[in-house]
């Protein structure tokens, strides 16, 4: 009997515990409104100040960007061609350089002459800026209807970089030609994204840097693999076995190797996926690699691609002399 | 056999509990007590009461949505407010996929470049993604981090045109709301709400452009509608007559979801003005919200009066993943 009771109270003292406890929580829950609301003048102090903070920020680095002429400067050699999202990859690519400093933009046309589109871009684009042009010889162009990997393209292009380069080192003297010492070239296709770390990665080239690049090789990433600090092997699931099985957008090579050896350049007629190969083999070798991206272990440069815009309707329509008006330029 | 009274006490013990724990689980309190003790990093956690407010949207037009989605919003970094430049709230709807990360950054990018812009990212997922949260603080930007999954059986697959949600809708929906919840239209705030995609492209005298719309302004839009671009018609006296396109030019508002930009105190003067969400015509989303905002005469042509274009409607390659096999070739590990 005495048992029995003992338990009830047991069991009833827990039942009111818990029962208060409900309420006491049911009552915070409540509350929550009114902690919200002190909590949220302060928040609001604290999130303004922080903006502030970053708005000044922001503003001490736009005005450093200008003035930092002391770091090595990056030249990014562009190949680009008439098609009609051109100048929709061009904008969004000149977003992403302005927030560079010391960076040069060589923009190379696959075009007879400069076109108005690409001259009055680059004029309006606020970009340090070289534009030049190099068309390629039929037989090595991708005809209409050709797969994109048929043909290597923009082997000419960039190779008109590099004279521009070699030009512009030739006729350097002092102050200049000890900045050429120091700087960097890199190859970025207009379609590609590229994030802003990455531009500080291949700052500091003394070679050739290297680094992981996203969505190619039919795969998440491509990268080189790094033992001890060097590059030992890369990993790709496409033709392992070339000399640098690497894209275009994954190294980088400094000025002063460019410099030094007149006679590397990318060759038009390489078999499809060895034109990098082409250009580095006479530069480097995978010992001397600089791999960066956190020894290659993170991806800072996707290799996108942009569908071509379906133009059917407008097709139909300049069949029948009614096109949209070629004089907006698109 | 066990007795009445035994039946009871055990009800009376377990039942406290079960009450305690829906109502903790319902409110998620962990975030709750997170800002009591002070992580004061700006964040706060606002909560939906409860699944009632969210079925309605739902609810309302068809009764098979029996899924109850529910919706954080996460407001971090709020913008300083300018007195002089009104506010661009951008609204963009992602989801995840292989090259979420690169738009995401590029777009970032062009972000970067204009002033008083605050980015409303609502991700298409359950919960919002550790790859976003850390993009978002990376950036600089000021932003606000929203999540709402579209139910399972309104994905659109792949690219076939249903007659389901179209992509998008309910996220830009939940920062339309968010926007309403946040703001009230006695404030003196001024903003732009506009809605741009994750993949388009966006030239920076487009916010420049749409900063000193009054109502809802208007501009072409290239690669859209099977053309060079889609323009708005500008008659002599500036105003929208009709709609420069092939395909259905008889729509109310025959226009892509990039080729306008919205004043706020007009989404905030009419709160009930939503995207559809089911019932909608291929190329009439947009017309099921302007039609509730505005009439053709009301459109502001921007844009040298619709005659340039600032806005490319493009489209990013699905990337060919061959080489990653069944079981993955890459380190899964690493963040694309």
């Amino acid at each position: 009997m005495r048992m029995r009771l003992k338990l009830k109270t047991v069991f009833v003292l827990y039942f009111m515990v818990s029962l208060l406890g409900l309420i006491y929580a049911l009552m915070q829950l409540g509350q929550r409104c009114d902690c919200r609301g002190h909590a949220m003048s302060k928040d609001q102090q604290i999130s303004q100040l922080r903006g502030e903070l970053q708005k000044l920020q922001e503003h001490i680095k736009t005005s450093e960007l200008s003035k930092k002429t002391d770091v090595p400067k990056i030249y990014v050699i562009t190949p680009t061609y008439a098609r009609l999202v051109q100048k929709a990859e061009l904008t969004r690519l000149s977003h992403t350089f302005l927030h560079v400093p010391q960076l040069h933009w060589i923009v190379v046309e696959d075009a007879p002459q400069p076109t108005p589109l690409v001259t009055d871009f680059l004029a309006a684009s606020g970009l340090t800026y070289a534009h030049l042009h190099k068309l390629t010889p039929k037989d090595r162009k991708l005809q209409e209807g050709d797969p994109s990997w048929l043909k290597p393209r923009g082997a000419e292009q960039r190779n008109e970089g590099l004279r521009w380069l070699r030009e512009m080192g030739a006729a350097a003297e002092g102050k200049e030609a000890a900045a050429l010492e120091e700087a960097v070239v890199y190859f970025a296709d207009d379609d590609n994204t590229y994030s802003l770390q990455l531009f500080e990665e291949i700052r500091y080239t003394y070679r050739v840097s290297v680094w992981p690049v996203g969505l190619v090789g039919g795969m998440k990433f491509e990268r080189p693999v790094v033992e001890d600090g060097k590059v030992v092997r890369f990993h790709t699931g496409w033709h392992p076995n070339r000399p640098f099985p690497i894209d275009m957008a994954g190294f980088a090579v400094s000025l002063r190797l460019i410099l030094t050896n007149p006679q590397a350049r990318f060759d038009g007629d390489a078999q499809m996926g060895f034109l990098e190969s082409s250009f580095l083999q006479h530069l480097v070798t995978m010992d001397d690699l600089e791999p960066k991206a956190d020894l290659c272990t993170k991806v800072l440069v996707w290799h996108t691609r942009t569908e071509k815009p379906k133009m059917k309707r407008e097709d139909t329509l300049q069949k029948q002399g009614l096109g949209s008006d070629p004089d907006v330029e698109v | 056999m066990p007795k009445r009274r035994d039946i009871l006490a055990i009800v009376l013990i377990v039942l406290p509990w079960t009450l305690l724990i829906t109502v903790w689980h319902q409110s998620a309190i962990a975030p709750l007590l997170a800002i009591r003790k002070g992580t004061n990093d700006g964040t706060e956690t606002r909560h939906d009461t409860g699944p009632a407010t969210d079925s309605k949207e739902y609810c309302s037009q068809d009764k098979d949505i029996v899924e109850v989605v529910r919706t954080e919003y996460v407001y971090t970094r709020p913008p300083p407010w300018s007195d002089v430049l009104s506010t661009i709230h951008v609204i963009t709807p992602t989801y995840s996929r292989p090259v979420q990360k690169a738009e995401l950054t590029r777009l970032a990018n062009t972000f970067l470049h204009v002033p008083n812009l605050h980015w409303i990212l609502v991700e298409d997922s359950q919960r919002r993604t550790p790859l976003v949260t850390r993009l978002l603080r990376e950036t600089g930007l000021n932003y606000t981090h929203l999540n709402v999954e579209t139910p399972r059986n309104y994905k659109l697959r792949g690219d076939t045109r249903d007659p389901r949600i179209p992509r998008g809708t309910m996220q830009r929906n939940l920062a339309l709301r968010w926007l309403r919840e946040t703001f009230n239209s006695n404030s003196s705030q001024a903003g732009i709400v506009y809605f741009a995609d994750d993949d388009n492209t966006y030239s920076l005298e487009l916010f420049e452009e749409m900063r000193s719309t009054r109502k809802v302004s208007v501009w072409p839009v290239a690669f859209v509608g099977g053309l060079r671009y889609e323009s708005p018609k500008v008659n002599a006296a500036g105003k929208v007559y009709g709609w420069k396109t092939v395909f259905d030019p008889h729509r109310p508002f025959a226009i892509d979801m990039a080729g306008f930009a919205i004043n706020l105190r007009l989404i905030l003067f009419k709160p009930q003005a939503y995207f559809k969400l089911r019932g909608v015509k291929g190329g009439y989303q947009e017309s099921s919200l302007l039609r509730e905002l505005v009439t053709l005469n009301d459109l502001e042509p921007k844009a040298a009066n619709c005659t340039k274009i600032l806005v490319w409607h493009t489209r990013t390659e699905k990337p060919v993943l061959v080489n990653e096999g069944k079981k993955g070739f890459t380190d899964p590990n690493v963040e694309i």
